[in-house]
């Protein structure tokens, strides 16, 4: 049978809709499971007004058949089979025929009892209940009371349609009763309608001017698009965000392309995008990666036959670039280098002090990559980027659109005429802004994005700002993924652990946390933002655990252990190999270290695995250093022969004290060396079961 | 249509809504939700309908009468109905139609934007109001004022009076505005812009402003503690003009800016609580 809902409220924030849909879904099938409703289908729709389900349920609960049992068979019957008084009673209180009764077997013994059919609750009942508390556990990112009530929610409520099975659900949420009725579009058509399933609502909508469906409004933005720029050959500048908003912004999508004065296309693209977008919502338009004065809206509407929707953008529009020409002009007065003398009263973080501290760390943090990475033709370059890198902090243009951070910084450079790796690198510092964003492109970019996060990540951390859950107050997240992302992009060779000791030495005691606390801390983070990133490109769980295992030294050997894991892990030689380690792992688990003496090695097996083992290890040590895991891991497998010979032949567990220690050492030598290229140890093989920790945010 | 057309019409039209029409108050807000009309009848109980004109000063956004756009006085309309009706969305829409707006030929949003004021310890959820991408209104469910829950809920409607009179003129020029028949928005205001940007940002003395400042909050307490409320909050508001116009002289690091709005909050925290009987917070 068909069910219908649709609250309908004032204009919801597109954030809040993808919240709760998301939340009615799971609402619905997890009341209607519990309620043994058969879901026959189930999905949910929007708009700015309207927060929709639609759904076929069956009717009501199978009929189910009951056993309801009474007191011990011994009690209620008498030793010739006759109810007893309390058998009687029991037929009595049911009011249940006494030739229905029966003998019912339980666990516990044999009690009196009967069989019923019990009769299922219709859906209508289960809906009646469901529907208020389903929509009252709704939660926003934000919510608020309005009027006189101490509700709270995203926006305030106007109406409830529930229809199942063409007729009015019997409930009501927050003060409405559940109808048949809504409204259409506010302004094109605000006449009451009414609709008795998901047919006739979207019909009658659609007349109304409101179409229910979000992917069919963002086909139709799409269709509009490409037939406003087809006769241009242009494109859209792509943004999946932006489209995605502004199909959850309107009922009835029109898209509006308009113009701008040619002469604006003298401004950066940047410029022109970012204001676009972030101040008006309007899409750029694009030839040959070419920005043409044009821009496309969505408005909601059914027409602009007067044309005074796109005039009216267009007027807002060229007031809007007018400021941001003003901006590019005045801001191009004043040099960077003179701009950046004003950090000093511009607050990074109250701890750790201003933009212009931070400024004088970058430089000594970058300097000291550039050194570890062997850059040293652009040392220079780097360090006047790091100089000049938040000047851009104090611009009209940064202050204005607060999004161009950075990318300003490097088109004002660039204006100054200053060399072609200084404004790159103050360009590209911001970059990754997530996963899916670019490395920077240039080198110098990618040192000052890296020293630039660091400093952040350290000092947080150093005065005990926490990442927890849902709070990330600083970014670290994004800060430590950034770091990861832009090492393993451009495979950077440095010791992690030691420029967490720079930045340490850089900070001094500006910091309120101890430094081995610090260094702790920053070490499990990157181990856990590893793991997340890593999982995501598609590790398995537990080659990336084993990859993590020997730590975070280079972050570029992290990813080349897992990668070196993940192209044996089908050979036949792995799971041997693995069963092996473990088995290795077992035995010396928990004893105090020991040393070999190659004396005290009386069997000819030991003697041979013990020379096999210093070959390997001489060979495999120069390939873990470099980070040639996989070559490494291939020379190691050859280990495996003797090892079987050993174990097969050599009692590890001597009489002998002196020689069971000599062989356990021997072990442990290996385990060592295995320890430098992964963790064996956390790799599950066939037929070993583990559960999979809980993935980290 | 001119300015003063649309005053008029929204003072008909809100009066008929019930509102009572108050006089502009005479000291300098950045925005109408400063002023008392606003800002204690919000914190009581009683029920309240209020509609006023009342001048905005931005000393940063002038621009010596250059910028079409901006400037660093502007006047809003401000409405406040308190509780907030169930049909306040089509009362306002009315209201636009009431001044001769066909909005069927035109593109009417309500974009989230969740007002706050951090000097007044206010906020709100609501939505920026755009005609045809331009913002002419704000429309705010308030929710806190002087760190206070407020209930009943009032809803504030802000009309940005010069931005509705471009659109009704269709002008791209604030100074070519018609204020009546035969008075420009040029003849009126012009010269003042002018000066007022000399003043806002280079000649105003900041000597002058942080005693100004200084001498303003130290008063404000003393009357707080003396109970006089409504004379204390005055001398709030002239802290907040006072530290604007450091701020547009550039005197204000970004450190002091921070603890400047944090001891303005506290004083109008203060006085919210001992308006509304004490009994929150402290």
């Amino acid at each position: 049978m068909e069910f219908l809902l649709e609250l309908l409220t004032e204009e919801l924030p597109a954030s809040h809709i993808r919240a709760a849909l998301e939340q009615l879904e799971a609402g619905f099938r997890k009341d209607l499971l519990e309620a043994r409703i058969d879901i026959r289908s189930l999905k949910t729709l929007a708009t700015p007004r309207r927060l929709i389900v639609a759904g076929d349920f069956a009717e009501g609960q199978e009929d189910r058949e009951e056993i309801v049992t009474g007191p011990p068979l011994a009690i209620a019957k008498g030793p010739d089979g006759a109810l007893t008084a309390a058998g009687k009673g029991f037929a009595r209180s049911h009011s249940v025929d006494e030739s229905l009764l029966e003998a019912i077997r339980t666990p516990k013994g044999e009690y009196l009892g009967f069989k019923r059919k019990a009769k299922g609750t219709p859906t209508v009942e289960i809906l009646a209940a469901a529907v208020p508390r389903i929509l009252g556990a709704l939660s926003f990112p934000k919510m608020m009371r309005w009027g006189s009530s101490p509700f709270r929610f995203s926006r305030p409520i106007h109406g409830l349609l529930c229809v199942f099975g063409g007729a009015p659900v019997p409930t009501s949420f927050e003060g409405f009763q559940a109808t048949d009725e809504t409204l259409g579009h506010r302004i094109a058509s605000p006449g009451r309608i009414k609709a008795s399933d998901l047919a006739s609502y979207r019909a009658a909508l659609e007349k109304s001017l409101v179409i229910i469906d979000p992917a069919e409004r963002k086909k139709m933005i799409l269709a509009q698009i490409e037939a406003a720029l087809a006769p241009l050959k242009a494109k859209a500048y792509p943004d999946a965000e932006l489209l995605d908003d502004l199909t959850l912004n309107v009922e009835h999508p029109l898209v509006i392309f308009g113009a701008f004065p040619e002469t604006y296309l003298n401004l950066p693209i940047e410029v022109l995008s970012t204001a676009m977008r972030e101040g008006q919502k309007l899409f750029s338009v694009v030839r040959d990666k070419k920005q043409l004065a044009y821009f496309l809206g969505v408005a909601d509407a059914p027409g602009d036959a007067k044309g005074l929707i796109r005039r009216g953008n267009e007027r807002v529009l060229r007031a809007r670039l007018e400021d941001a020409r003003f901006f590019w002009g005045q801001d191009r007065k004043v040099p960077l280098g003179e701009r950046a003398a004003g950090l000093k009263n511009v607050l990074f973080q109250e701890k750790l002090g201003t933009y212009d501290d931070k400024t004088q760390r970058l430089k000594r943090i970058a300097g000291y990559l550039c050194d570890k990475l062997g850059a040293a033709e652009i040392r220079e370059d780097v360090v006047e980027a790091a100089s000049l890198c938040k000047a851009d902090l104090l611009t009209d243009m940064v202050k204005e659109f607060s999004g161009l951070q950075g990318r300003m910084g490097g088109l004002y450079a660039k204006e100054e005429g200053l060399p072609a790796a200084v404004h790159q690198a103050i360009y590209e510092h911001y970059q990754p802004g997530s996963l899916e964003d670019a490395s920077p492109a240039s080198v110098a970019g990618a040192i000052l994005s890296i020293a630039d996060k660091m400093d952040s990540i350290v000092g947080a951390l150093g005065v005990g700002l926490q990442v927890s859950g849902s709070s990330d107050p600083f970014g670290l997240r994004r800060n430590a993924q950034g770091v990861c992302k832009v090492a393993l992009d451009r495979k950077l060779r440095f010791s992690f652990p030691l420029l967490l000791d720079r930045i340490l030495g850089i900070y001094g005691d500006r910091l309120t946390v101890g430094r081995a606390e610090i260094k702790a801390a920053c070490l499990d983070f990157f181990g856990s933002r590893l793991r997340f990133i890593l999982e995501k490109r598609g590790y398995r769980y537990d080659l990336v655990g084993a990859a993590l295992g020997p730590g975070v030294d280079q972050i570029v050997d992290v990813l080349a252990r897992v990668e070196a894991l993940d192209a044996l892990k089908s050979s036949p030689q792995f799971e041997p190999f693995i069963l092996m380690v473990k088995r290795i792992a077992n035995i010396i688990k928990g004893l105090p270290a020991a040393k070999v003496n190659p004396d005290l090695l009386a069997e000819k097996e030991e003697r041979e695995l013990f020379s096999t083992l210093s070959i390997v290890s001489s060979n495999a040590q120069p390939m873990i250093a470099r980070g040639d895991f996989a070559r490494a891991q291939g020379i190691i497998f050859k280990l495996q022969p003797e090892l079987n010979t050993f174990f097969d032949q050599v009692l590890v567990m001597a009489e002998d004290k002196k020689i069971r220690q000599n062989r356990l050492g021997l072990l442990q030598s290996i385990a060592k060396m295995l320890l430098g290229i992964a963790d064996y140890s956390q790799i599950v093989v066939e037929g070993e079961k583990s559960a999979k920790p809980k993935a980290s945010r | 249509m001119s300015v003063q057309d649309l005053i008029l019409g929204l003072h008909r039209f809100w009066a008929g809504q019930g509102c009572y029409l108050a006089q502009t108050y005479d000291v300098e807000v950045g925005a109408g939700t400063m002023t008392p009309d606003t800002f204690f009848r919000v914190l009581d109980k009683r029920n309240w309908r209020v509609g006023y004109v009342q001048p905005s000063r931005r000393p940063d956004d002038g621009r010596y009468g250059e910028n079409p756009n901006r400037v660093q006085k502007h006047f809003q309309y401000q409405v406040i109905m308190k509780p907030s009706p169930a049909a306040i969305q089509d009362i306002y829409v009315q209201s636009l139609r009431s001044l001769g707006i066909a909005l069927e030929d035109h593109d009417l949003r309500f974009d989230e934007d969740n007002w706050e004021s951090p000097t007044i310890g206010a906020w709100g959820s609501g939505w920026q109001i755009l005609l045809d991408g331009l913002e002419i209104s704000q429309f705010t469910y308030f929710q806190q004022c002087g760190g206070i829950d407020l209930a009943p809920v009032p809803v504030e409607i802000t009309y940005g009076l010069e931005r509705l009179e471009m659109f009704l003129e269709q002008k791209d020029d604030i100074y070519d505005l018609d204020w009546s028949a035969d008075v420009s928005y040029r003849d009126l205001r012009l010269r003042e812009e002018k000066e007022f940007s000399e003043y806002n940002f280079t000649a105003a003395s900041v000597t002058m402003l942080r005693q100004a400042f200084a001498a303003s909050q130290k008063e404000a307490g003393r009357l707080i503690a003396k109970d006089l409320l409504l004379p204390a909050y005055d001398m709030c508001l002239k802290c907040s003009h006072n530290f604007n116009l450091l701020d547009s002289r550039g005197a204000i690091s970004i450190t002091e800016r921070v603890k400047m709005i944090s001891q303005i909050r506290a004083l109008v925290n203060d006085i919210a609580r001992r308006y509304t009987g004490g009994k929150d917070g402290a």
